[in-house]
């Protein structure tokens, strides 16, 4: 029973740190980044890449971090921005951007399915159970980008100026804020989160070119379900996420990995405001 | 000793401007001098909100040149034509309705440090305000949500004020409020004031200049406090 709890909440905090990314750029720009999934693979290879490298995995995440956020920077200068006035377009653009990611991650590394070496391996005891070290830690650090991300958007300029933003673009540019940079930045930030996401789930899964596209799927309808809310969409990944793991736990795996995206359409299909707290 | 002449604190040239094809301003041309206030008056679709727009770069000038301090900043985007001193208070979605009062403030102003320094000047126009700031701006009345739009061009400590209609639906007693606030932003830091307004008295209590704004093209301008314009203004904004 507290393993199946620690599966439940572990899981619901992963799901959490792989679509914030997606959130922040949604929350932001109004945008549907569906390049998210391609920048979680990047972020794997890029754990590949450190560790193959005979750098420290613990810097694995780090660097793919500040990989997605440069990354994140000047796609947004080349693809997103000219795209701004046209928003359908400039989602297209993103599921353009994913695809022509994924075919560039395999050329350069291939088809075959790899692997990157793990920071932690084995268990840590807690309490009269023994459980993943690894799953412990990036539920740790997920519980860390809820707190920072809250801090930078409340306790920040750059909050304030993006939440200004969020809220009336044209009242904030009058008052002198730079909306295309707060753009650009949050840009950088939900790619290089999408990045760091995929370098920290790496260790529990096998790295390939289309590695990104499930976890894609389950942000997608996590966010549609939460809004953009931290909150809310920690509530989601945790209703939606547990009830992935009871069911992969007593009925079927295969169906645990549909029970995500059916129950948030249906769960949007009773209440089109989803799980949103506000 | 000569002294040399001091540029305008805004001066608008020629501006031609509108949306789409349509063209609302036909030419117009305004220069206030730093600290004068001057009301441009006109009714409703005359082109008088289109003029602050065009000044604050949301509207591109089709022709004629914007300048501040003798800088010309025609063309340049919204926030760098505040950034270059222009505070705007708009006449619709003026006010961050789901931030709180003091937040929304802080936007006013460039840097958390300057807010700091200059909030206690509130206290002397608007001391509800400091009362409120923690209150979430979308529940203050009508009432207090102008003086907030207020407050906050005046944290910005700006060279040009552009202030759209805002008596609109305001009690007496809050005009006269709202007048005392432009006074001191005009004594107490040589801000220049363009007002915009259909409150014929209260344009003429505050401002030293007028100037009226009809189909797009001014038609008429003088001194404010001349006691003949009042009888002739209030007919260029009859319904």
């Amino acid at each position: 029973m507290t393993i199946l709890a620690l599966d439940i909440v572990t899981t619901a905090l992963i799901l959490f740190v792989v679509a914030a990314g997606l959130m922040v750029i949604l929350g932001v720009m109004k945008l549907i980044n569906f390049a998210h999934g391609a920048f979680l693979t990047v972020g794997g290879y890029t754990a590949m890449v450190v560790t193959d490298a005979g750098l420290s995995p613990w810097l694995a995440a780090p660097a793919a971090l500040a990989f997605g956020f440069g990354a994140g920077l000047l796609i947004e200068r080349v693809i997103v921005r000219p795209l701004y006035d046209r928003p359908l377009d400039a989602i297209l653009a993103t599921w353009g951007l994913g695809i022509v990611i994924t075919q560039l991650i395999t050329l350069g590394f291939g088809r075959e399915v790899q692997f990157a070496a793990s920071p932690m391996t084995g268990t840590l005891p807690l309490g009269d159970t023994e459980y993943s070290a690894w799953r412990l830690v990036v539920s740790g650090v997920a519980l860390a980008v809820g707190a920072g991300l809250t801090a930078l958007l409340y306790l920040t300029r750059f909050g304030l100026n993006a939440r200004a933003v969020i809220m009336n673009e044209p009242l904030a540019r009058g008052l002198g804020i730079d909306s295309g940079r707060v753009r650009a930045t949050t840009f950088g930030l939900g790619a290089g989160l999408a990045c760091a996401a995929g370098a920290l789930i790496t260790p529990l899964l096998s790295v390939d070119p289309n590695m990104g596209l499930p976890w894609l799927v389950n942000s997608f309808m996590l966010v549609l379900v939460s809004g953009v809310s931290i909150p809310s969409l920690m509530l989601a990944s945790l209703l939606l996420g547990g009830a992935q793991v009871l069911v992969s736990s007593f009925v079927s795996p295969i169906l645990g990995g549909m029970t995500i995206v059916v129950l948030a359409a249906a769960l949007l299909r009773i209440n089109p405001k989803g799980l949103s707290l506000g | 000793m000569n002294v040399p002449p001091v540029a305008p604190a805004l001066e608008v040239e020629g501006l031609v401007s509108g949306y789409g094809g349509a063209m609302v301003l036909r030419g117009v041309s305004l220069r206030l001098a730093p600290g004068e206030i001057v009301a441009v008056l006109g009714k409703n679709g005359m082109g008088k909100s289109t003029l602050l727009k065009t000044v604050m770069g949301f509207l591109p000038a089709r022709e004629g040149r914007v300048r501040l301090g003798g800088e010309d900043v025609t063309g340049r985007a919204p926030h760098l034509v505040a950034r270059a001193g222009v505070a705007h208070a708009p006449q619709e979605f003026t006010i961050f309705q789901d931030l709180t009062v003091a937040e929304n403030l802080r936007l006013g102003v460039s840097s958390d440090a300057d807010y700091r320094a200059r909030l206690g000047a509130l206290e002397g126009v608007f001391p509800r305000m400091l009362e409120r700031l923690r209150q979430r701006a979308g529940t203050l009345s009508g009432g207090e949500q102008k003086m907030l739009l207020m407050s906050r061009a005046l944290l910005a400590r700006p060279r040009v004020m552009l202030v759209d209609e805002i008596s609109e639906g305001l009690q007496p007693t809050m005009i006269d409020r709202m007048a005392e606030a432009l006074r001191a932003a005009r004594e107490g830091h040589g801000v220049a004031i363009l007002l915009v307004e259909q409150h014929l008295a209260f344009a003429l209590s505050v401002a030293d200049r007028y100037a009226v704004l009809k189909l797009g093209e001014i038609i008429e301008e003088g001194a404010a406090g001349d006691p003949a314009a009042a009888g002739a203004l209030a007919d260029h904004l009859k319904v």
